[in-house]
């Protein structure tokens, strides 16, 4: 989907400069810690994240951002790091559950616990005007009951990581444009010993980036918008299956049908695949650890099925807990770390790794520096909620969980056929919807 | 003569031998010491296993979404789960897995015991080596097994290849039969010390005597194990087989980090799916009732087995 027409070309980089001096300007002067009374003033906020695969944007928030905080506000400012890779979520959880001291954290997955979010439509909607307003989508998952549960960040762009020279050296020049192109391209490269691995395990990202938007492009849906229709079961659906399992049989190695999120990295890295669908992360670690083979890798936007072209958001938005013993402070901080002053540095300190949900830097220098991170951007404009078209609710949740979806492609590739997968995945979604 | 005793009973009561209350002599009594050695571990045990239990306990009867209040179904988690298929699928791998990787352990510890029960050079060291697999963290050594299991680097298929056995080595972790034997034999290896080094304590027991006694009377030495070590074990290998299938039961740290219950569902067991139902979906009434079913299934099987030993 193209991004909304109030915003498109709104927002030049002479634009975007005035609107971080103006924000520059506002949080100079509003920054300073107002307590409504002195004594009200807490000693800490503790923030929970996840690290991040780039490893500068963490060392940012620690050796920049922290310091600032402390020093304009006095509150000293707790980050607590959560190891990447399926702890936030749980840890998100127990942190709900128990009432831990946590006051704010990019809260993964929100659908889980947005009963236990406080409503930060204020900062949100203060933050969007300011920064020339947010995309379409990600307000599908960030405002629930017409209140903002969340403050949108950015998205951890999915899109076809692939080895430019071997792609060149089977004769492919270009990055296939259609699920069609893509799987001639993969068998040709199979043939010649550099086989894709797209994902299928139970990893969370990897796997549904690519799987999601294609059976999209194939014009299949899960459930319908109304989230309560199951609309699995068609005959756009059962053409996705079967081009799956051609895809894996004629141009994957072997492997991904049980891959975890790490294991395309790894196996890009050690060059056993020519192309997976993954973030800018392989790119990130190749430049720093393998420089040849950081020459040759090339980022595309996902191939366009009949039904048009799709992605998969990985969206972070950073929410407040409703247990946070001092809201107002929980508050300041995060308005404060949304102002352009704080984020637009952090942006910028991961590569644009997080592709912000905000319009004002559509334009950023910072996405001319590495034009190869560029199709991140575009991700925002075709990207959909995993729920999509349905509400981004528990039920789709449990669905993304559950891995339904992604093994009902899996097990095409094992050897069921096409009509069982499509069958027991719709005997799963009932479980789910009713 | 009772009379004579009756009649002085009163008198006795009447000056009663009062002693000075001594502390020691308290604590030093039975029934006070006892207590007084029971009581923390009984609370550490309620306060981090009988509270959790009841808590789920509780949770399974409820429905219980995260930062929701919880609403009472009955039996309505468990009524859910029976007609879920990736539950039942969960339940038919957690039998598989527990039954052969119980059956390697039990057959590879008895031989590393007997093994290691023999006189030999640098036995010390090899002991301590063979008790590795029990000491490295399961997270780590399973992070390393990823790479053993690599299709391309693995140490596994670079064996295969190298001795000319295959010319591309099978996808351990993608195929879902092999992922399921990858993931037991895993549990194998990290098992295997713990029935190796309680077998060897068992065979240490066993007096020289009846060695030499059976010896004498002409028992070869497959006769001296089946009809001497044997019997005189199975205490020892019931206790520690029982102890083994309710570790592997209720296995989750290996699975989660190996396959994540994947490639679709042919290595979820019923700890990881509850887990996945619980903290990824939310629901923690679902995810509770999912574990709480693991107890009368592994209920069954220790009963059903302690009377196999007993009729044995």
């Amino acid at each position: 989907m193209a991004r909304s027409d109030s915003f498109r070309g709104s927002t030049s980089r002479r634009d975007f400069l005035k609107l971080a001096a103006a924000g520059a300007t506002g949080a100079t002067v509003g920054a300073g810690w107002r307590p409504r009374e002195a004594r009200a003033k807490p000693a800490q906020i503790t923030f929970m994240r996840e690290s991040s695969y780039v490893k500068e944007f963490d060392e940012h928030f620690k050796n920049v951002l922290i310091p600032r905080y402390q020093q304009e506000t006095g509150i000293k400012l707790s980050y607590e790091i959560v190891a990447a890779g399926g702890s936030a979520v749980p840890r998100t959880v127990s942190i709900v559950e128990s009432k831990a001291p946590v006051d704010a954290a990019w809260v993964q997955q929100e659908w889980l616990y947005r009963e236990g979010l406080l409503d930060v439509s204020d900062i949100a909607e203060e933050v969007g005007r300011q920064q020339g307003g947010w995309y379409p989508e990600i307000k599908n998952l960030s405002v629930w009951g017409g209140k903002w549960k969340s403050v949108p960040f950015g998205n951890i762009g999915q899109t076809m990581v692939y080895r430019r020279d071997w792609f060149d050296a089977a004769g492919i020049h270009t990055f296939p444009d259609t699920w069609e192109e893509f799987l001639e391209a993969g068998t040709k490269l199979k043939k010649a010993g550099h086989p894709y691995g797209m994902s299928m395990g139970h990893g969370f990202a990897d796997n549904n980036s690519w799987l999601l938007p294609l059976l999209w492009g194939f014009g299949g849906q899960v459930v319908a918008k109304d989230g309560k229709t199951i609309t699995l079961d068609s005959a756009e659906t059962a053409r996705a299956v079967d081009y799956v399992r051609k895809l894996y049989k004629d141009a994957c190695l072997d492997d991904c049908v049980g891959w975890l999120d790490p294991a395309n990295n790894k196996a890009f890295l050690t060059s056993q695949i020519s192309c997976t669908n993954n973030a800018m992360s392989i790119l990130i670690s190749a430049k720093r650890d393998l420089p040849d083979m950081g020459k040759v890798i090339d980022h595309a936007l996902n191939p366009k099925g009949p039904k048009g072209r799709f992605h998969s958001l990985v969206p972070v938005t950073h929410g407040i807990f409703n247990h946070t013993p001092d809201p107002e402070a929980a508050k300041h901080f995060l308005r404060w770390l949304m102002d352009p002053k704080q984020v637009a540095a952090w942006y910028r300190s991961a590569f644009m790794y997080h592709a912000p949900f905000l319009h004002a830097y559509d334009r950023d220098p910072e996405w001319d520096k590495e034009p190869r991170f560029k199709p991140d951007l575009r991700v925002l404009e075709t990207g959909k909620l995993v729920s999509w078209p349905a509400p981004a609710d528990r039920k789709a949740g449990e669905v993304v969980n559950k891995w339904i979806v992604i093994d009902m492609f899996a097990k095409a590739c094992t050897g069921v056929p096409t009509k069982t997968v499509i069958a027991d995945a719709m005997t799963g979604l009932k479980v789910i919807y009713g | 003569m009772t009379q004579v005793l009756e009649a002085a009973r009163p008198a006795a009561r009447a000056v009663p031998v009062r002693r000075p209350f001594r502390l020691r002599e308290w604590l030093e009594r039975e029934a006070v010491f006892s207590w007084l050695m029971l009581t923390p571990p009984l609370l550490f045990l309620l306060a981090f296993l009988g509270y959790p239990f009841c808590y789920g306990f509780y949770l399974s009867f409820v429905r219980r979404p995260v930062a929701q209040p919880a609403t009472f179904v009955g039996l309505g988690n468990f009524v859910n789960l029976w007609h879920d298929p990736i539950f039942w699928q969960a339940v038919w791998n957690t039998f598989r897995f527990t039954a052969a990787a119980t059956v390697f352990k039990l057959a590879g510890g008895l031989g590393m015991a007997l093994v290691m029960h023999q006189n030999f050079r640098m036995k010390g060291m090899t002991r301590a080596l063979l008790l590795l697999p029990f000491i490295v963290p399961t997270v780590l050594s399973t992070v390393a097994w990823q790479w053993i299991f690599d299709p391309g680097m693995g140490m596994f298929n670079r064996v295969l290849m190298y001795l000319g056995l295959v010319k591309q080595g099978p996808s351990w972790l993608g195929n879902p039969t092999l992922a399921l034997v990858s993931v037991i034999l895993v549990n194998t290896w990290r098992g295997l010390p713990f029935f190796g080094i309680t077998i060897l304590a068992g065979l240490q027991t066993i007096p020289g005597d009846l060695m030499e006694s059976a010896t004498i009377d002409g028992a070869g030495s497959w006769q001296r194990f089946r009809y001497v070590t044997l019997p005189l074990l199975m205490p020892v290998i019931f206790i520690v087989t029982t102890f083994s299938i309710i570790f592997t039961f209720f296995d989750f740290q290996l699975v989660y980090v190996l396959t994540g219950g994947g490639p679709a569902n042919a290595t979820h067991l019923m700890a990881t799916y509850a887990y996945a139902i619980s903290m990824g979906g939310g629901q923690m009434g679902l995810g509770s009732a999912a574990a709480l079913a693991m107890v009368p299934m592994l209920g069954l099987v220790l009963v059903a087995m302690s009377s196999y030993v007993r009729k044995a």
